[in-house]
Order: structure tokens, then C-alpha cells, then sequence
């Protein structure tokens, strides 16, 4: 959807010209990596827990049906409302609808990547309706007018500099402290009293509980419970592959989302949403809202070589381990989803015409299969779009293709760096028996970087070793 | 044709139209929960109470931990920490009976928890040992804002109500209607919003005490 204008290339050399991208990337996802890494030495279960959670998954899509409408008879019983909507227009409708019927001047929103891909944000401030985002990366992401560059870290994009800056200009008693917690505090002041002035609020879901027809948020600021209590009305909005069995089974799921998006155990606040107020509450809202989001998901289903992909619990593992993320950051995808999950999904819902170079963005080396909780095969699911890619005729002739990666990918030492993989790997796989012409020429080499002495050992073998010494 | 019939159909259609047998999913889904200590961490040996206090305290979760023998201690033990961290004698009380019936001279206490309190006091109905989480079920005895406005959090809990794992605590609630809210919550409140590095006081606490109490629950 978005930027659909300009090509994949043209992104790649912004991200690949900007000095400190790569920097606020490394320090992110970098962190993110490690972390995993200790938590998984630290649970030694978790090949048997990811066999497990795949199951629950298939199971439960194996049975989309029969759960959702035992999700939508609880949720009717605790009081809540449930709407269905097909595509994204639909589901932002009903929920701008849901707004202007509460006569809703502010709106609070936690963040959450199905509000992103229905284009909640920009249907609320189309409706004139203020809106106010409380988690602090969709908050920075709010002030800098841009879009999520990560879908567990929507703002990594920005360093500590552009984000006091920001902070600055717009908050009303703004940090004096150059440093990060003052930033925080800074938030902390500023959001405070829209929290508990909003007249709506919206939330997506980690998880539909079918047996009590409860939502599940997880997040570590806290913000979805302050965003979520006081206002008079709360809108969740979810895709219907969300939806767990039970509590128990969601429990399951959660040691693997939380260790695979952060490293830690599980975040510090989880919590399971149910209907509106009870008699006797204190706090809390008087409306409860359900919007089930299909949005290019029944049509997955009806896919085999997407199905499995409906398993994704958006923990993020894939994109922090590409190697093609990690030079590039998140918005030269283009779409509302990053990194190897948001190369499979972004056809999906945009189609494969405006982003057919995306499963081309892959090396191919299998890290993001390796590290996904649900073991979702990415690689073999992006090999599906570039041959459905090839067989309607969207690529260009085998020879065009092959030369222009190339030309790309060696002119960019960067990417040049990433040993030949791709290159090579996606000329092999891709030129479709065409010979692969030598090397053109590198007259763009220059632009952005001295081109380093053309890499000898294997990829992985230097991607192994560029671990190492971080 | 309604968008709730449209995407019930494709879902089906996606299932080729195979006939739903109930019972039959439902003795899969249990299957799925069969051999649970295949698939989650272990705990350390020893009393639960001490697996929880560790895991409290330990570096993941980084909250403060003590243990008093009777209910009757709390106040005491509050006046400890206030003096500890230099803050002033006052502090809210989640409006729990429990909580409110307690001798607290010497401190102020306001029966709720309000926007700009500094310090709350609460109760925890369960503590999980696995995850050093606590549990609360809005109520109303517990409103769920008093959980989040404090900047410090202490909050009781009975050490009876520790269980070993959240599948634990899942059981002991199976079959009863849910709250509206559900709460575990795991340390104080932080972001690595900002170039990853951890704050804690985001908008939540930026500081939780748990105290663990020896007597029984009144749950
Ligand atoms: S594809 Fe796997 S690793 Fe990537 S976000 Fe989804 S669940 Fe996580």
C-alpha cells in the first residue's frame, strides 16, 4: 500500500545511504539477538514447546471455524459485542463507526500491527477524531509522521538524538537530561492525563481465548491496561488466527512468543480482557467491542503455500536474525509487516505485482525458519511467491533479473559484504536455467561506501564471525 | 450476505467443507496440554516459596522481596520501605477490606489509588513461581488502575497462593467465569522503546515490592 510509487531498489538505497540507520538498527535488534540467545540456553524445552505451539496452531486452523464461533457465543455471553469484517476498509469502518458513535472526541490506542495493516491510524485522523498512541515507540512514531519500522519495536529506526528532539518540540514539559530515562519520564508527564481523559480506547489482541471469549494483551510499559480502564468504550480489534483454545493453551504459546520477541520470560504485564465492567467494578469500560478481521487470511487458508503462514504469532525472531533486515531496517519493505514474515504477508495484502521484489530480499541462508517459534518455513514460503511471481509473468526476462540484482547488490558493498549470497543463491535459484552473465560492471560501487576486497570464506561463515565479535 | 456469513463460509470452504465433530476437536485440544513439563522450564528444587522469591528478585524481573509472618506486619513492613527509599508517610490502599481493616498509625492512607499517587499498596490473589508473576482479578476490591498509577507498587501476598507454574493458575480458575480484567504482572513497568536499552518506569510503576505473607488467604 504504502510507497507503492517508489521501488524496492530506490528504498534500499535511501536505507543504504543513511548514516544512521544501520546504527539504530544494530543497537536493537542486536540486543534482541543476544537476549534470545541466553533465554533459550535457559530452556532447554524449547524444541519440544515449539513442536507443541505449532500443533496448537494447526489445530486451531485446522478448526478455524468451529473456534471462532465458540469465541464469538463466549464474548456474546461476557457482555461484548462482536463484528466481523472482511477486508481492512471494512474493519477500520466499523471501528470509526464504533468512535463517532460513542461521540468520541480523543482516542487512545495501544499499539498493535492489525490496527497498522487495516490503516486504523490514518482512518481515525481522516475521521477528524484526535488520537493519541500510548506506547512509547508508537508515540515517537506518531511525532516523526512516519510508520512502524519493526513490529515488536516500531521505532527502532531512531536514535536517541532524533527522539529528544522530538520530544522537545512536542511535549509540554519536556526533559532537561540528555538521557534516555529522562526521555521516558518525559512521556510518562505528557501522556498521563490523555490516558484518563480518552473517550475510547483500542487494543488488538495477542491472543482469543475461545472457551471464555477473552482478549489477551501483553505488553512490558503497562499501557494497555491505562489506555484500556478508563475510558467509557474499548475496541479490540484482532485477525482471526489469533484464537487459542483455552487460557492454557495461550499460556503455551506465550513462553514462546515473549522469549522469541525479547529474550525475557514472559512481559511484565499480561493481561486477559473479558466483556465490559462488572457489577461492582470499580473501573473499566461500559462497552466492550470485538472487530474478527479476515483481511486476506481465509484466502491464505484456501493456499497451501501459504497456510502455514497463518501460524505466525508476530514475535519478530525472523526479521532480528535477516541479515537483509539488518542492513536495511524496516520500511524498505513497504508494507505494514517488515523482515522475512512481512516479505510472505505484504503480497498478500497489497499483491505480489507491487512487491514481487520482496521474496527476492533473501539469502536464503534459513535463520528465520531456525529462530521461529512456530517453525514457520519462510524460505519455502518466499520460493512460492518468486515462482508464482515467474509463472504470471511478473518478472522481468531471467537475464534482466539476474543482472539487475546483481548490479544492485554489488554495487552496495554492504550488501556486497553479505558474502555473494545473494547473488549468487538468487541468480542460481532464479535465472531458470538462463545463464547468469559475469560481473557487470560496478561503476555505482563508490556511491555510498569504499568497496571492500570481494569476500572469500563463505556467508555463513562470516556472518558467523561478525557475531562473534559483537 | 453478511461479512460474518462471508468469512464463515470461506474458512469452511478453506476446510473443504469437512463436518465439525466437537467432541472430537475438544479431546485434541486436551491431548495438546497432555506432558506440560516437556515443554515449559523447570523450577529450581526446594519449597515454591523460595523459587518465587528468587525468581522475583532475580535479575528478569527485578523486584524487592520479603516475607512477614502475619498479615499484621504489613504496615510495619511498609513503614520499613518508605524509610528505605526516603519517601514521604502516605500511601494508597487498593480499597480491599484486608488491606483497609489494618492498623496503619503513623501513616496517611487514602482508601484509593489515585492519578498522581506515589506510593499504592495491594493485594495479590495468586504468585507464580515459574514467571515471579502476581494475579489479580479486577473486582470490586481490585480495581485494575490501582495496579498501574502508583510510581511504587507493594503488594501482599499469601504465601499459600503460590503456585508452581501459570498452567497452575489456569487450573485453579478453570470453569469460573473470568473477571473482566485479568492481571499477571511480572516486575515494574519498562521500555526498550528507545535504542533498546531498559527504562523502568514507563507508565506503570517504576518500582514493585512484593511481600509474601505466611498466613492463610481469605480468597
Ligand atoms: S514468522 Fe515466525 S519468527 Fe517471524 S514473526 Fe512470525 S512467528 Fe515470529
Amino acid at each position: 500500500m504504502q510507497e507503492a510509487t517508489v521501488s524496492f531498489k530506490a528504498r534500499a538505497e535511501r536505507a543504504l545511504a543513511d548514516p544512521t540507520l544501520k546504527l539504530a538498527i544494530d543497537r536493537t535488534t542486536g540486543t534482541a539477538e543476544r537476549k534470545r540467545a541466553v533465554a533459550m540456553t535457559q530452556f532447554p524445552q524449547f524444541e519440544a514447546a515449539r513442536e507443541r505451539g505449532k500443533r496448537i496452531k494447526d489445530h486451531v486452523i485446522a478448526n478455524l471455524d468451529h473456534y471462532l464461533l465458540e469465541f464469538e457465543r463466549n464474548a456474546i455471553e461476557s457482555g461484548a459485542k462482536v463484528h466481523w469484517a472482511s477486508t481492512a476498509e471494512e474493519a477500520s469502518q466499523i471501528v470509526v463507526s464504533l468512535c463517532k458513535q460513542a461521540n468520541a472526541k480523543r482516542v487512545t490506542r495501544v499499539k498493535s500491527m492489525l490496527g497498522e495493516e487495516i490503516g486504523l491510524p490514518h482512518a481515525l485522523d481522516e475521521a477528524g477524531i484526535e488520537r493519541v498512541e500510548t506506547d512509547l515507540a508508537e508515540h515517537i512514531v506518531q511525532l516523526g509522521g512516519d510508520r512502524p519500522s519493526h513490529i515488536v519495536w516500531p521505532s527502532m529506526h531512531r536514535t536517541r538524538e532524533q527522539v529528544s528532539d522530538m520530544f522537545k518540540r512536542a511535549h509540554r514539559v519536556p526533559h532537561q537530561e540528555e538521557t534516555i530515562e529522562a526521555m521516558v519520564a518525559s512521556a510518562r508527564r505528557e501522556l498521563r492525563d490523555k490516558f484518563l481523559s480518552a473517550d475510547v480506547s483500542i487494543s488488538g489482541a495477542n491472543f482469543l481465548i475461545a472457551n471464555t471469549g477473552a482478549t489477551c494483551t501483553v505488553t512490558n510499559e503497562g499501557n494497555a491496561e491505562l489506555t484500556t480502564t478508563p475510558p467509557r468504550v474499548h475496541i479490540v480489534t484482532a485477525g482471526i488466527e489469533k484464537l487459542v483454545p483455552s487460557i492454557e493453551h495461550a499460556f503455551l504459546m506465550l513462553r514462546l512468543l515473549v522469549r522469541s520477541a525479547t529474550g525475557a520470560d514472559v512481559t511484565q504485564y499480561t493481561t486477559f480482557h473479558c466483556g465490559p465492567k462488572q457489577p461492582g467494578d470499580r473501573d473499566g469500560p461500559e462497552e466492550f467491542h470485538i472487530v474478527l478481521v479476515d483481511n486476506g487470511r481465509t484466502r491464505m487458508l484456501r493456499d497451501a503455500a501459504l497456510k502455514e503462514m497463518l501460524r505466525c504469532i508476530r514475535c519478530g525472531a525472523c526479521m532480528n536474525h535477516c541479515v537483509v533486515f539488518r542492513q536495511l531496517g524496516g520500511h524498505v519493505y513497504g508494507g505494514t509487516y517488515p523482515g522475512p514474515m512481512g516479505a510472505v504477508l505484504t503480497p498478500v495484502f497489497d499483491g505480489l505485482e507491487s512487491s514481487r521484489d520482496l521474496p527476492h530480499a533473501c539469502t536464503m541462508n534459513g535463520k528465520c525458519q531456525e529462530v521461529c517459534p512456530v517453525a514457520i518455513p519462510l524460505p519455502t514460503l518466499l520460493r512460492g511467491w518468486r515462482d508464482r511471481s515467474w509463472r504470471e509473468g511478473l518478472e522481468p526476462t531471467a537475464a534482466r533479473f539476474g543482472l539487475s540484482i546483481h548490479t544492485f547488490v554489488a554495487s552496495h558493498p554492504r550488501l556486497y559484504r553479505l558474502g555473494t549470497a545473494i547473488a549468487i543463491k538468487v541468480m542460481r535459484l532464479f535465472s531458470r536455467g538462463g545463464l547468469v552473465r559475469g560481473m557487470p560492471g560496478l561503476g555505482a560501487w563508490t556511491k555510498h561506501r569504499d568497496f571492500p576486497a570481494p569476500a572469500r570464506r563463505s556467508f555463513m561463515a562470516m556472518y558467523k564471525n561478525s557475531e562473534n565479535k559483537r | 450476505m453478511s461479512a460474518r456469513e462471508t468469512i464463515l463460509n470461506a474458512v469452511r470452504a478453506g476446510l473443504d467443507n469437512r463436518k465439525v465433530d466437537a467432541e472430537a476437536v475438544r479431546r485434541e485440544a486436551d491431548a495438546l496440554l497432555q506432558d506440560l513439563d516437556a515443554v515449559r522450564p523447570e523450577l529450581p528444587a526446594g519449597a515454591l516459596v523460595d523459587a518465587f522469591i528468587a525468581r522475583v528478585t532475580s535479575p528478569k524481573v527485578a523486584a524487592t522481596a520479603e516475607r512477614i509472618k502475619d498479615v499484621n506486619e504489613l504496615p510495619a513492613a511498609v513503614r520499613r520501605y518508605l524509610d528505605l527509599h526516603k519517601l514521604p508517610p502516605s500511601v494508597a490502599l487498593q480499597p480491599a477490606a484486608v488491606l483497609k481493616n489494618l492498623s496503619w498509625h503513623g501513616l496517611e492512607t487514602r482508601g484509593e489509588v489515585a492519578a498522581d499517587d506515589i506510593v499504592g499498596v495491594g493485594i495479590a490473589r495468586w504468585g507464580i513461581a515459574e514467571t515471579g508473576s502476581l494475579v489479580f482479578h479486577s473486582n470490586p476490591e481490585t480495581p485494575i488502575l490501582a495496579n498501574f498509577l502508583p510510581l511504587y507498587h507493594i503488594v501482599m501476598v499469601h504465601e499459600s497462593a503460590i503456585v508452581a507454574f501459570l498452567d497452575d493458575y489456569a487450573a485453579v480458575v478453570v470453569g469460573q467465569r473470568p473477571p473482566r480484567n485479568v492481571n499477571l504482572i511480572t516486575g515494574a513497568s519498562g521500555t526498550t522503546d528507545i535504542e533498546g536499552s531498559l527504562v523502568l518506569g514507563a507508565h506503570g510503576p517504576a518500582h514493585l515490592h512484593v511481600v509474601i505473607v505466611k498466613d492463610t488467604p481469605e480468597l
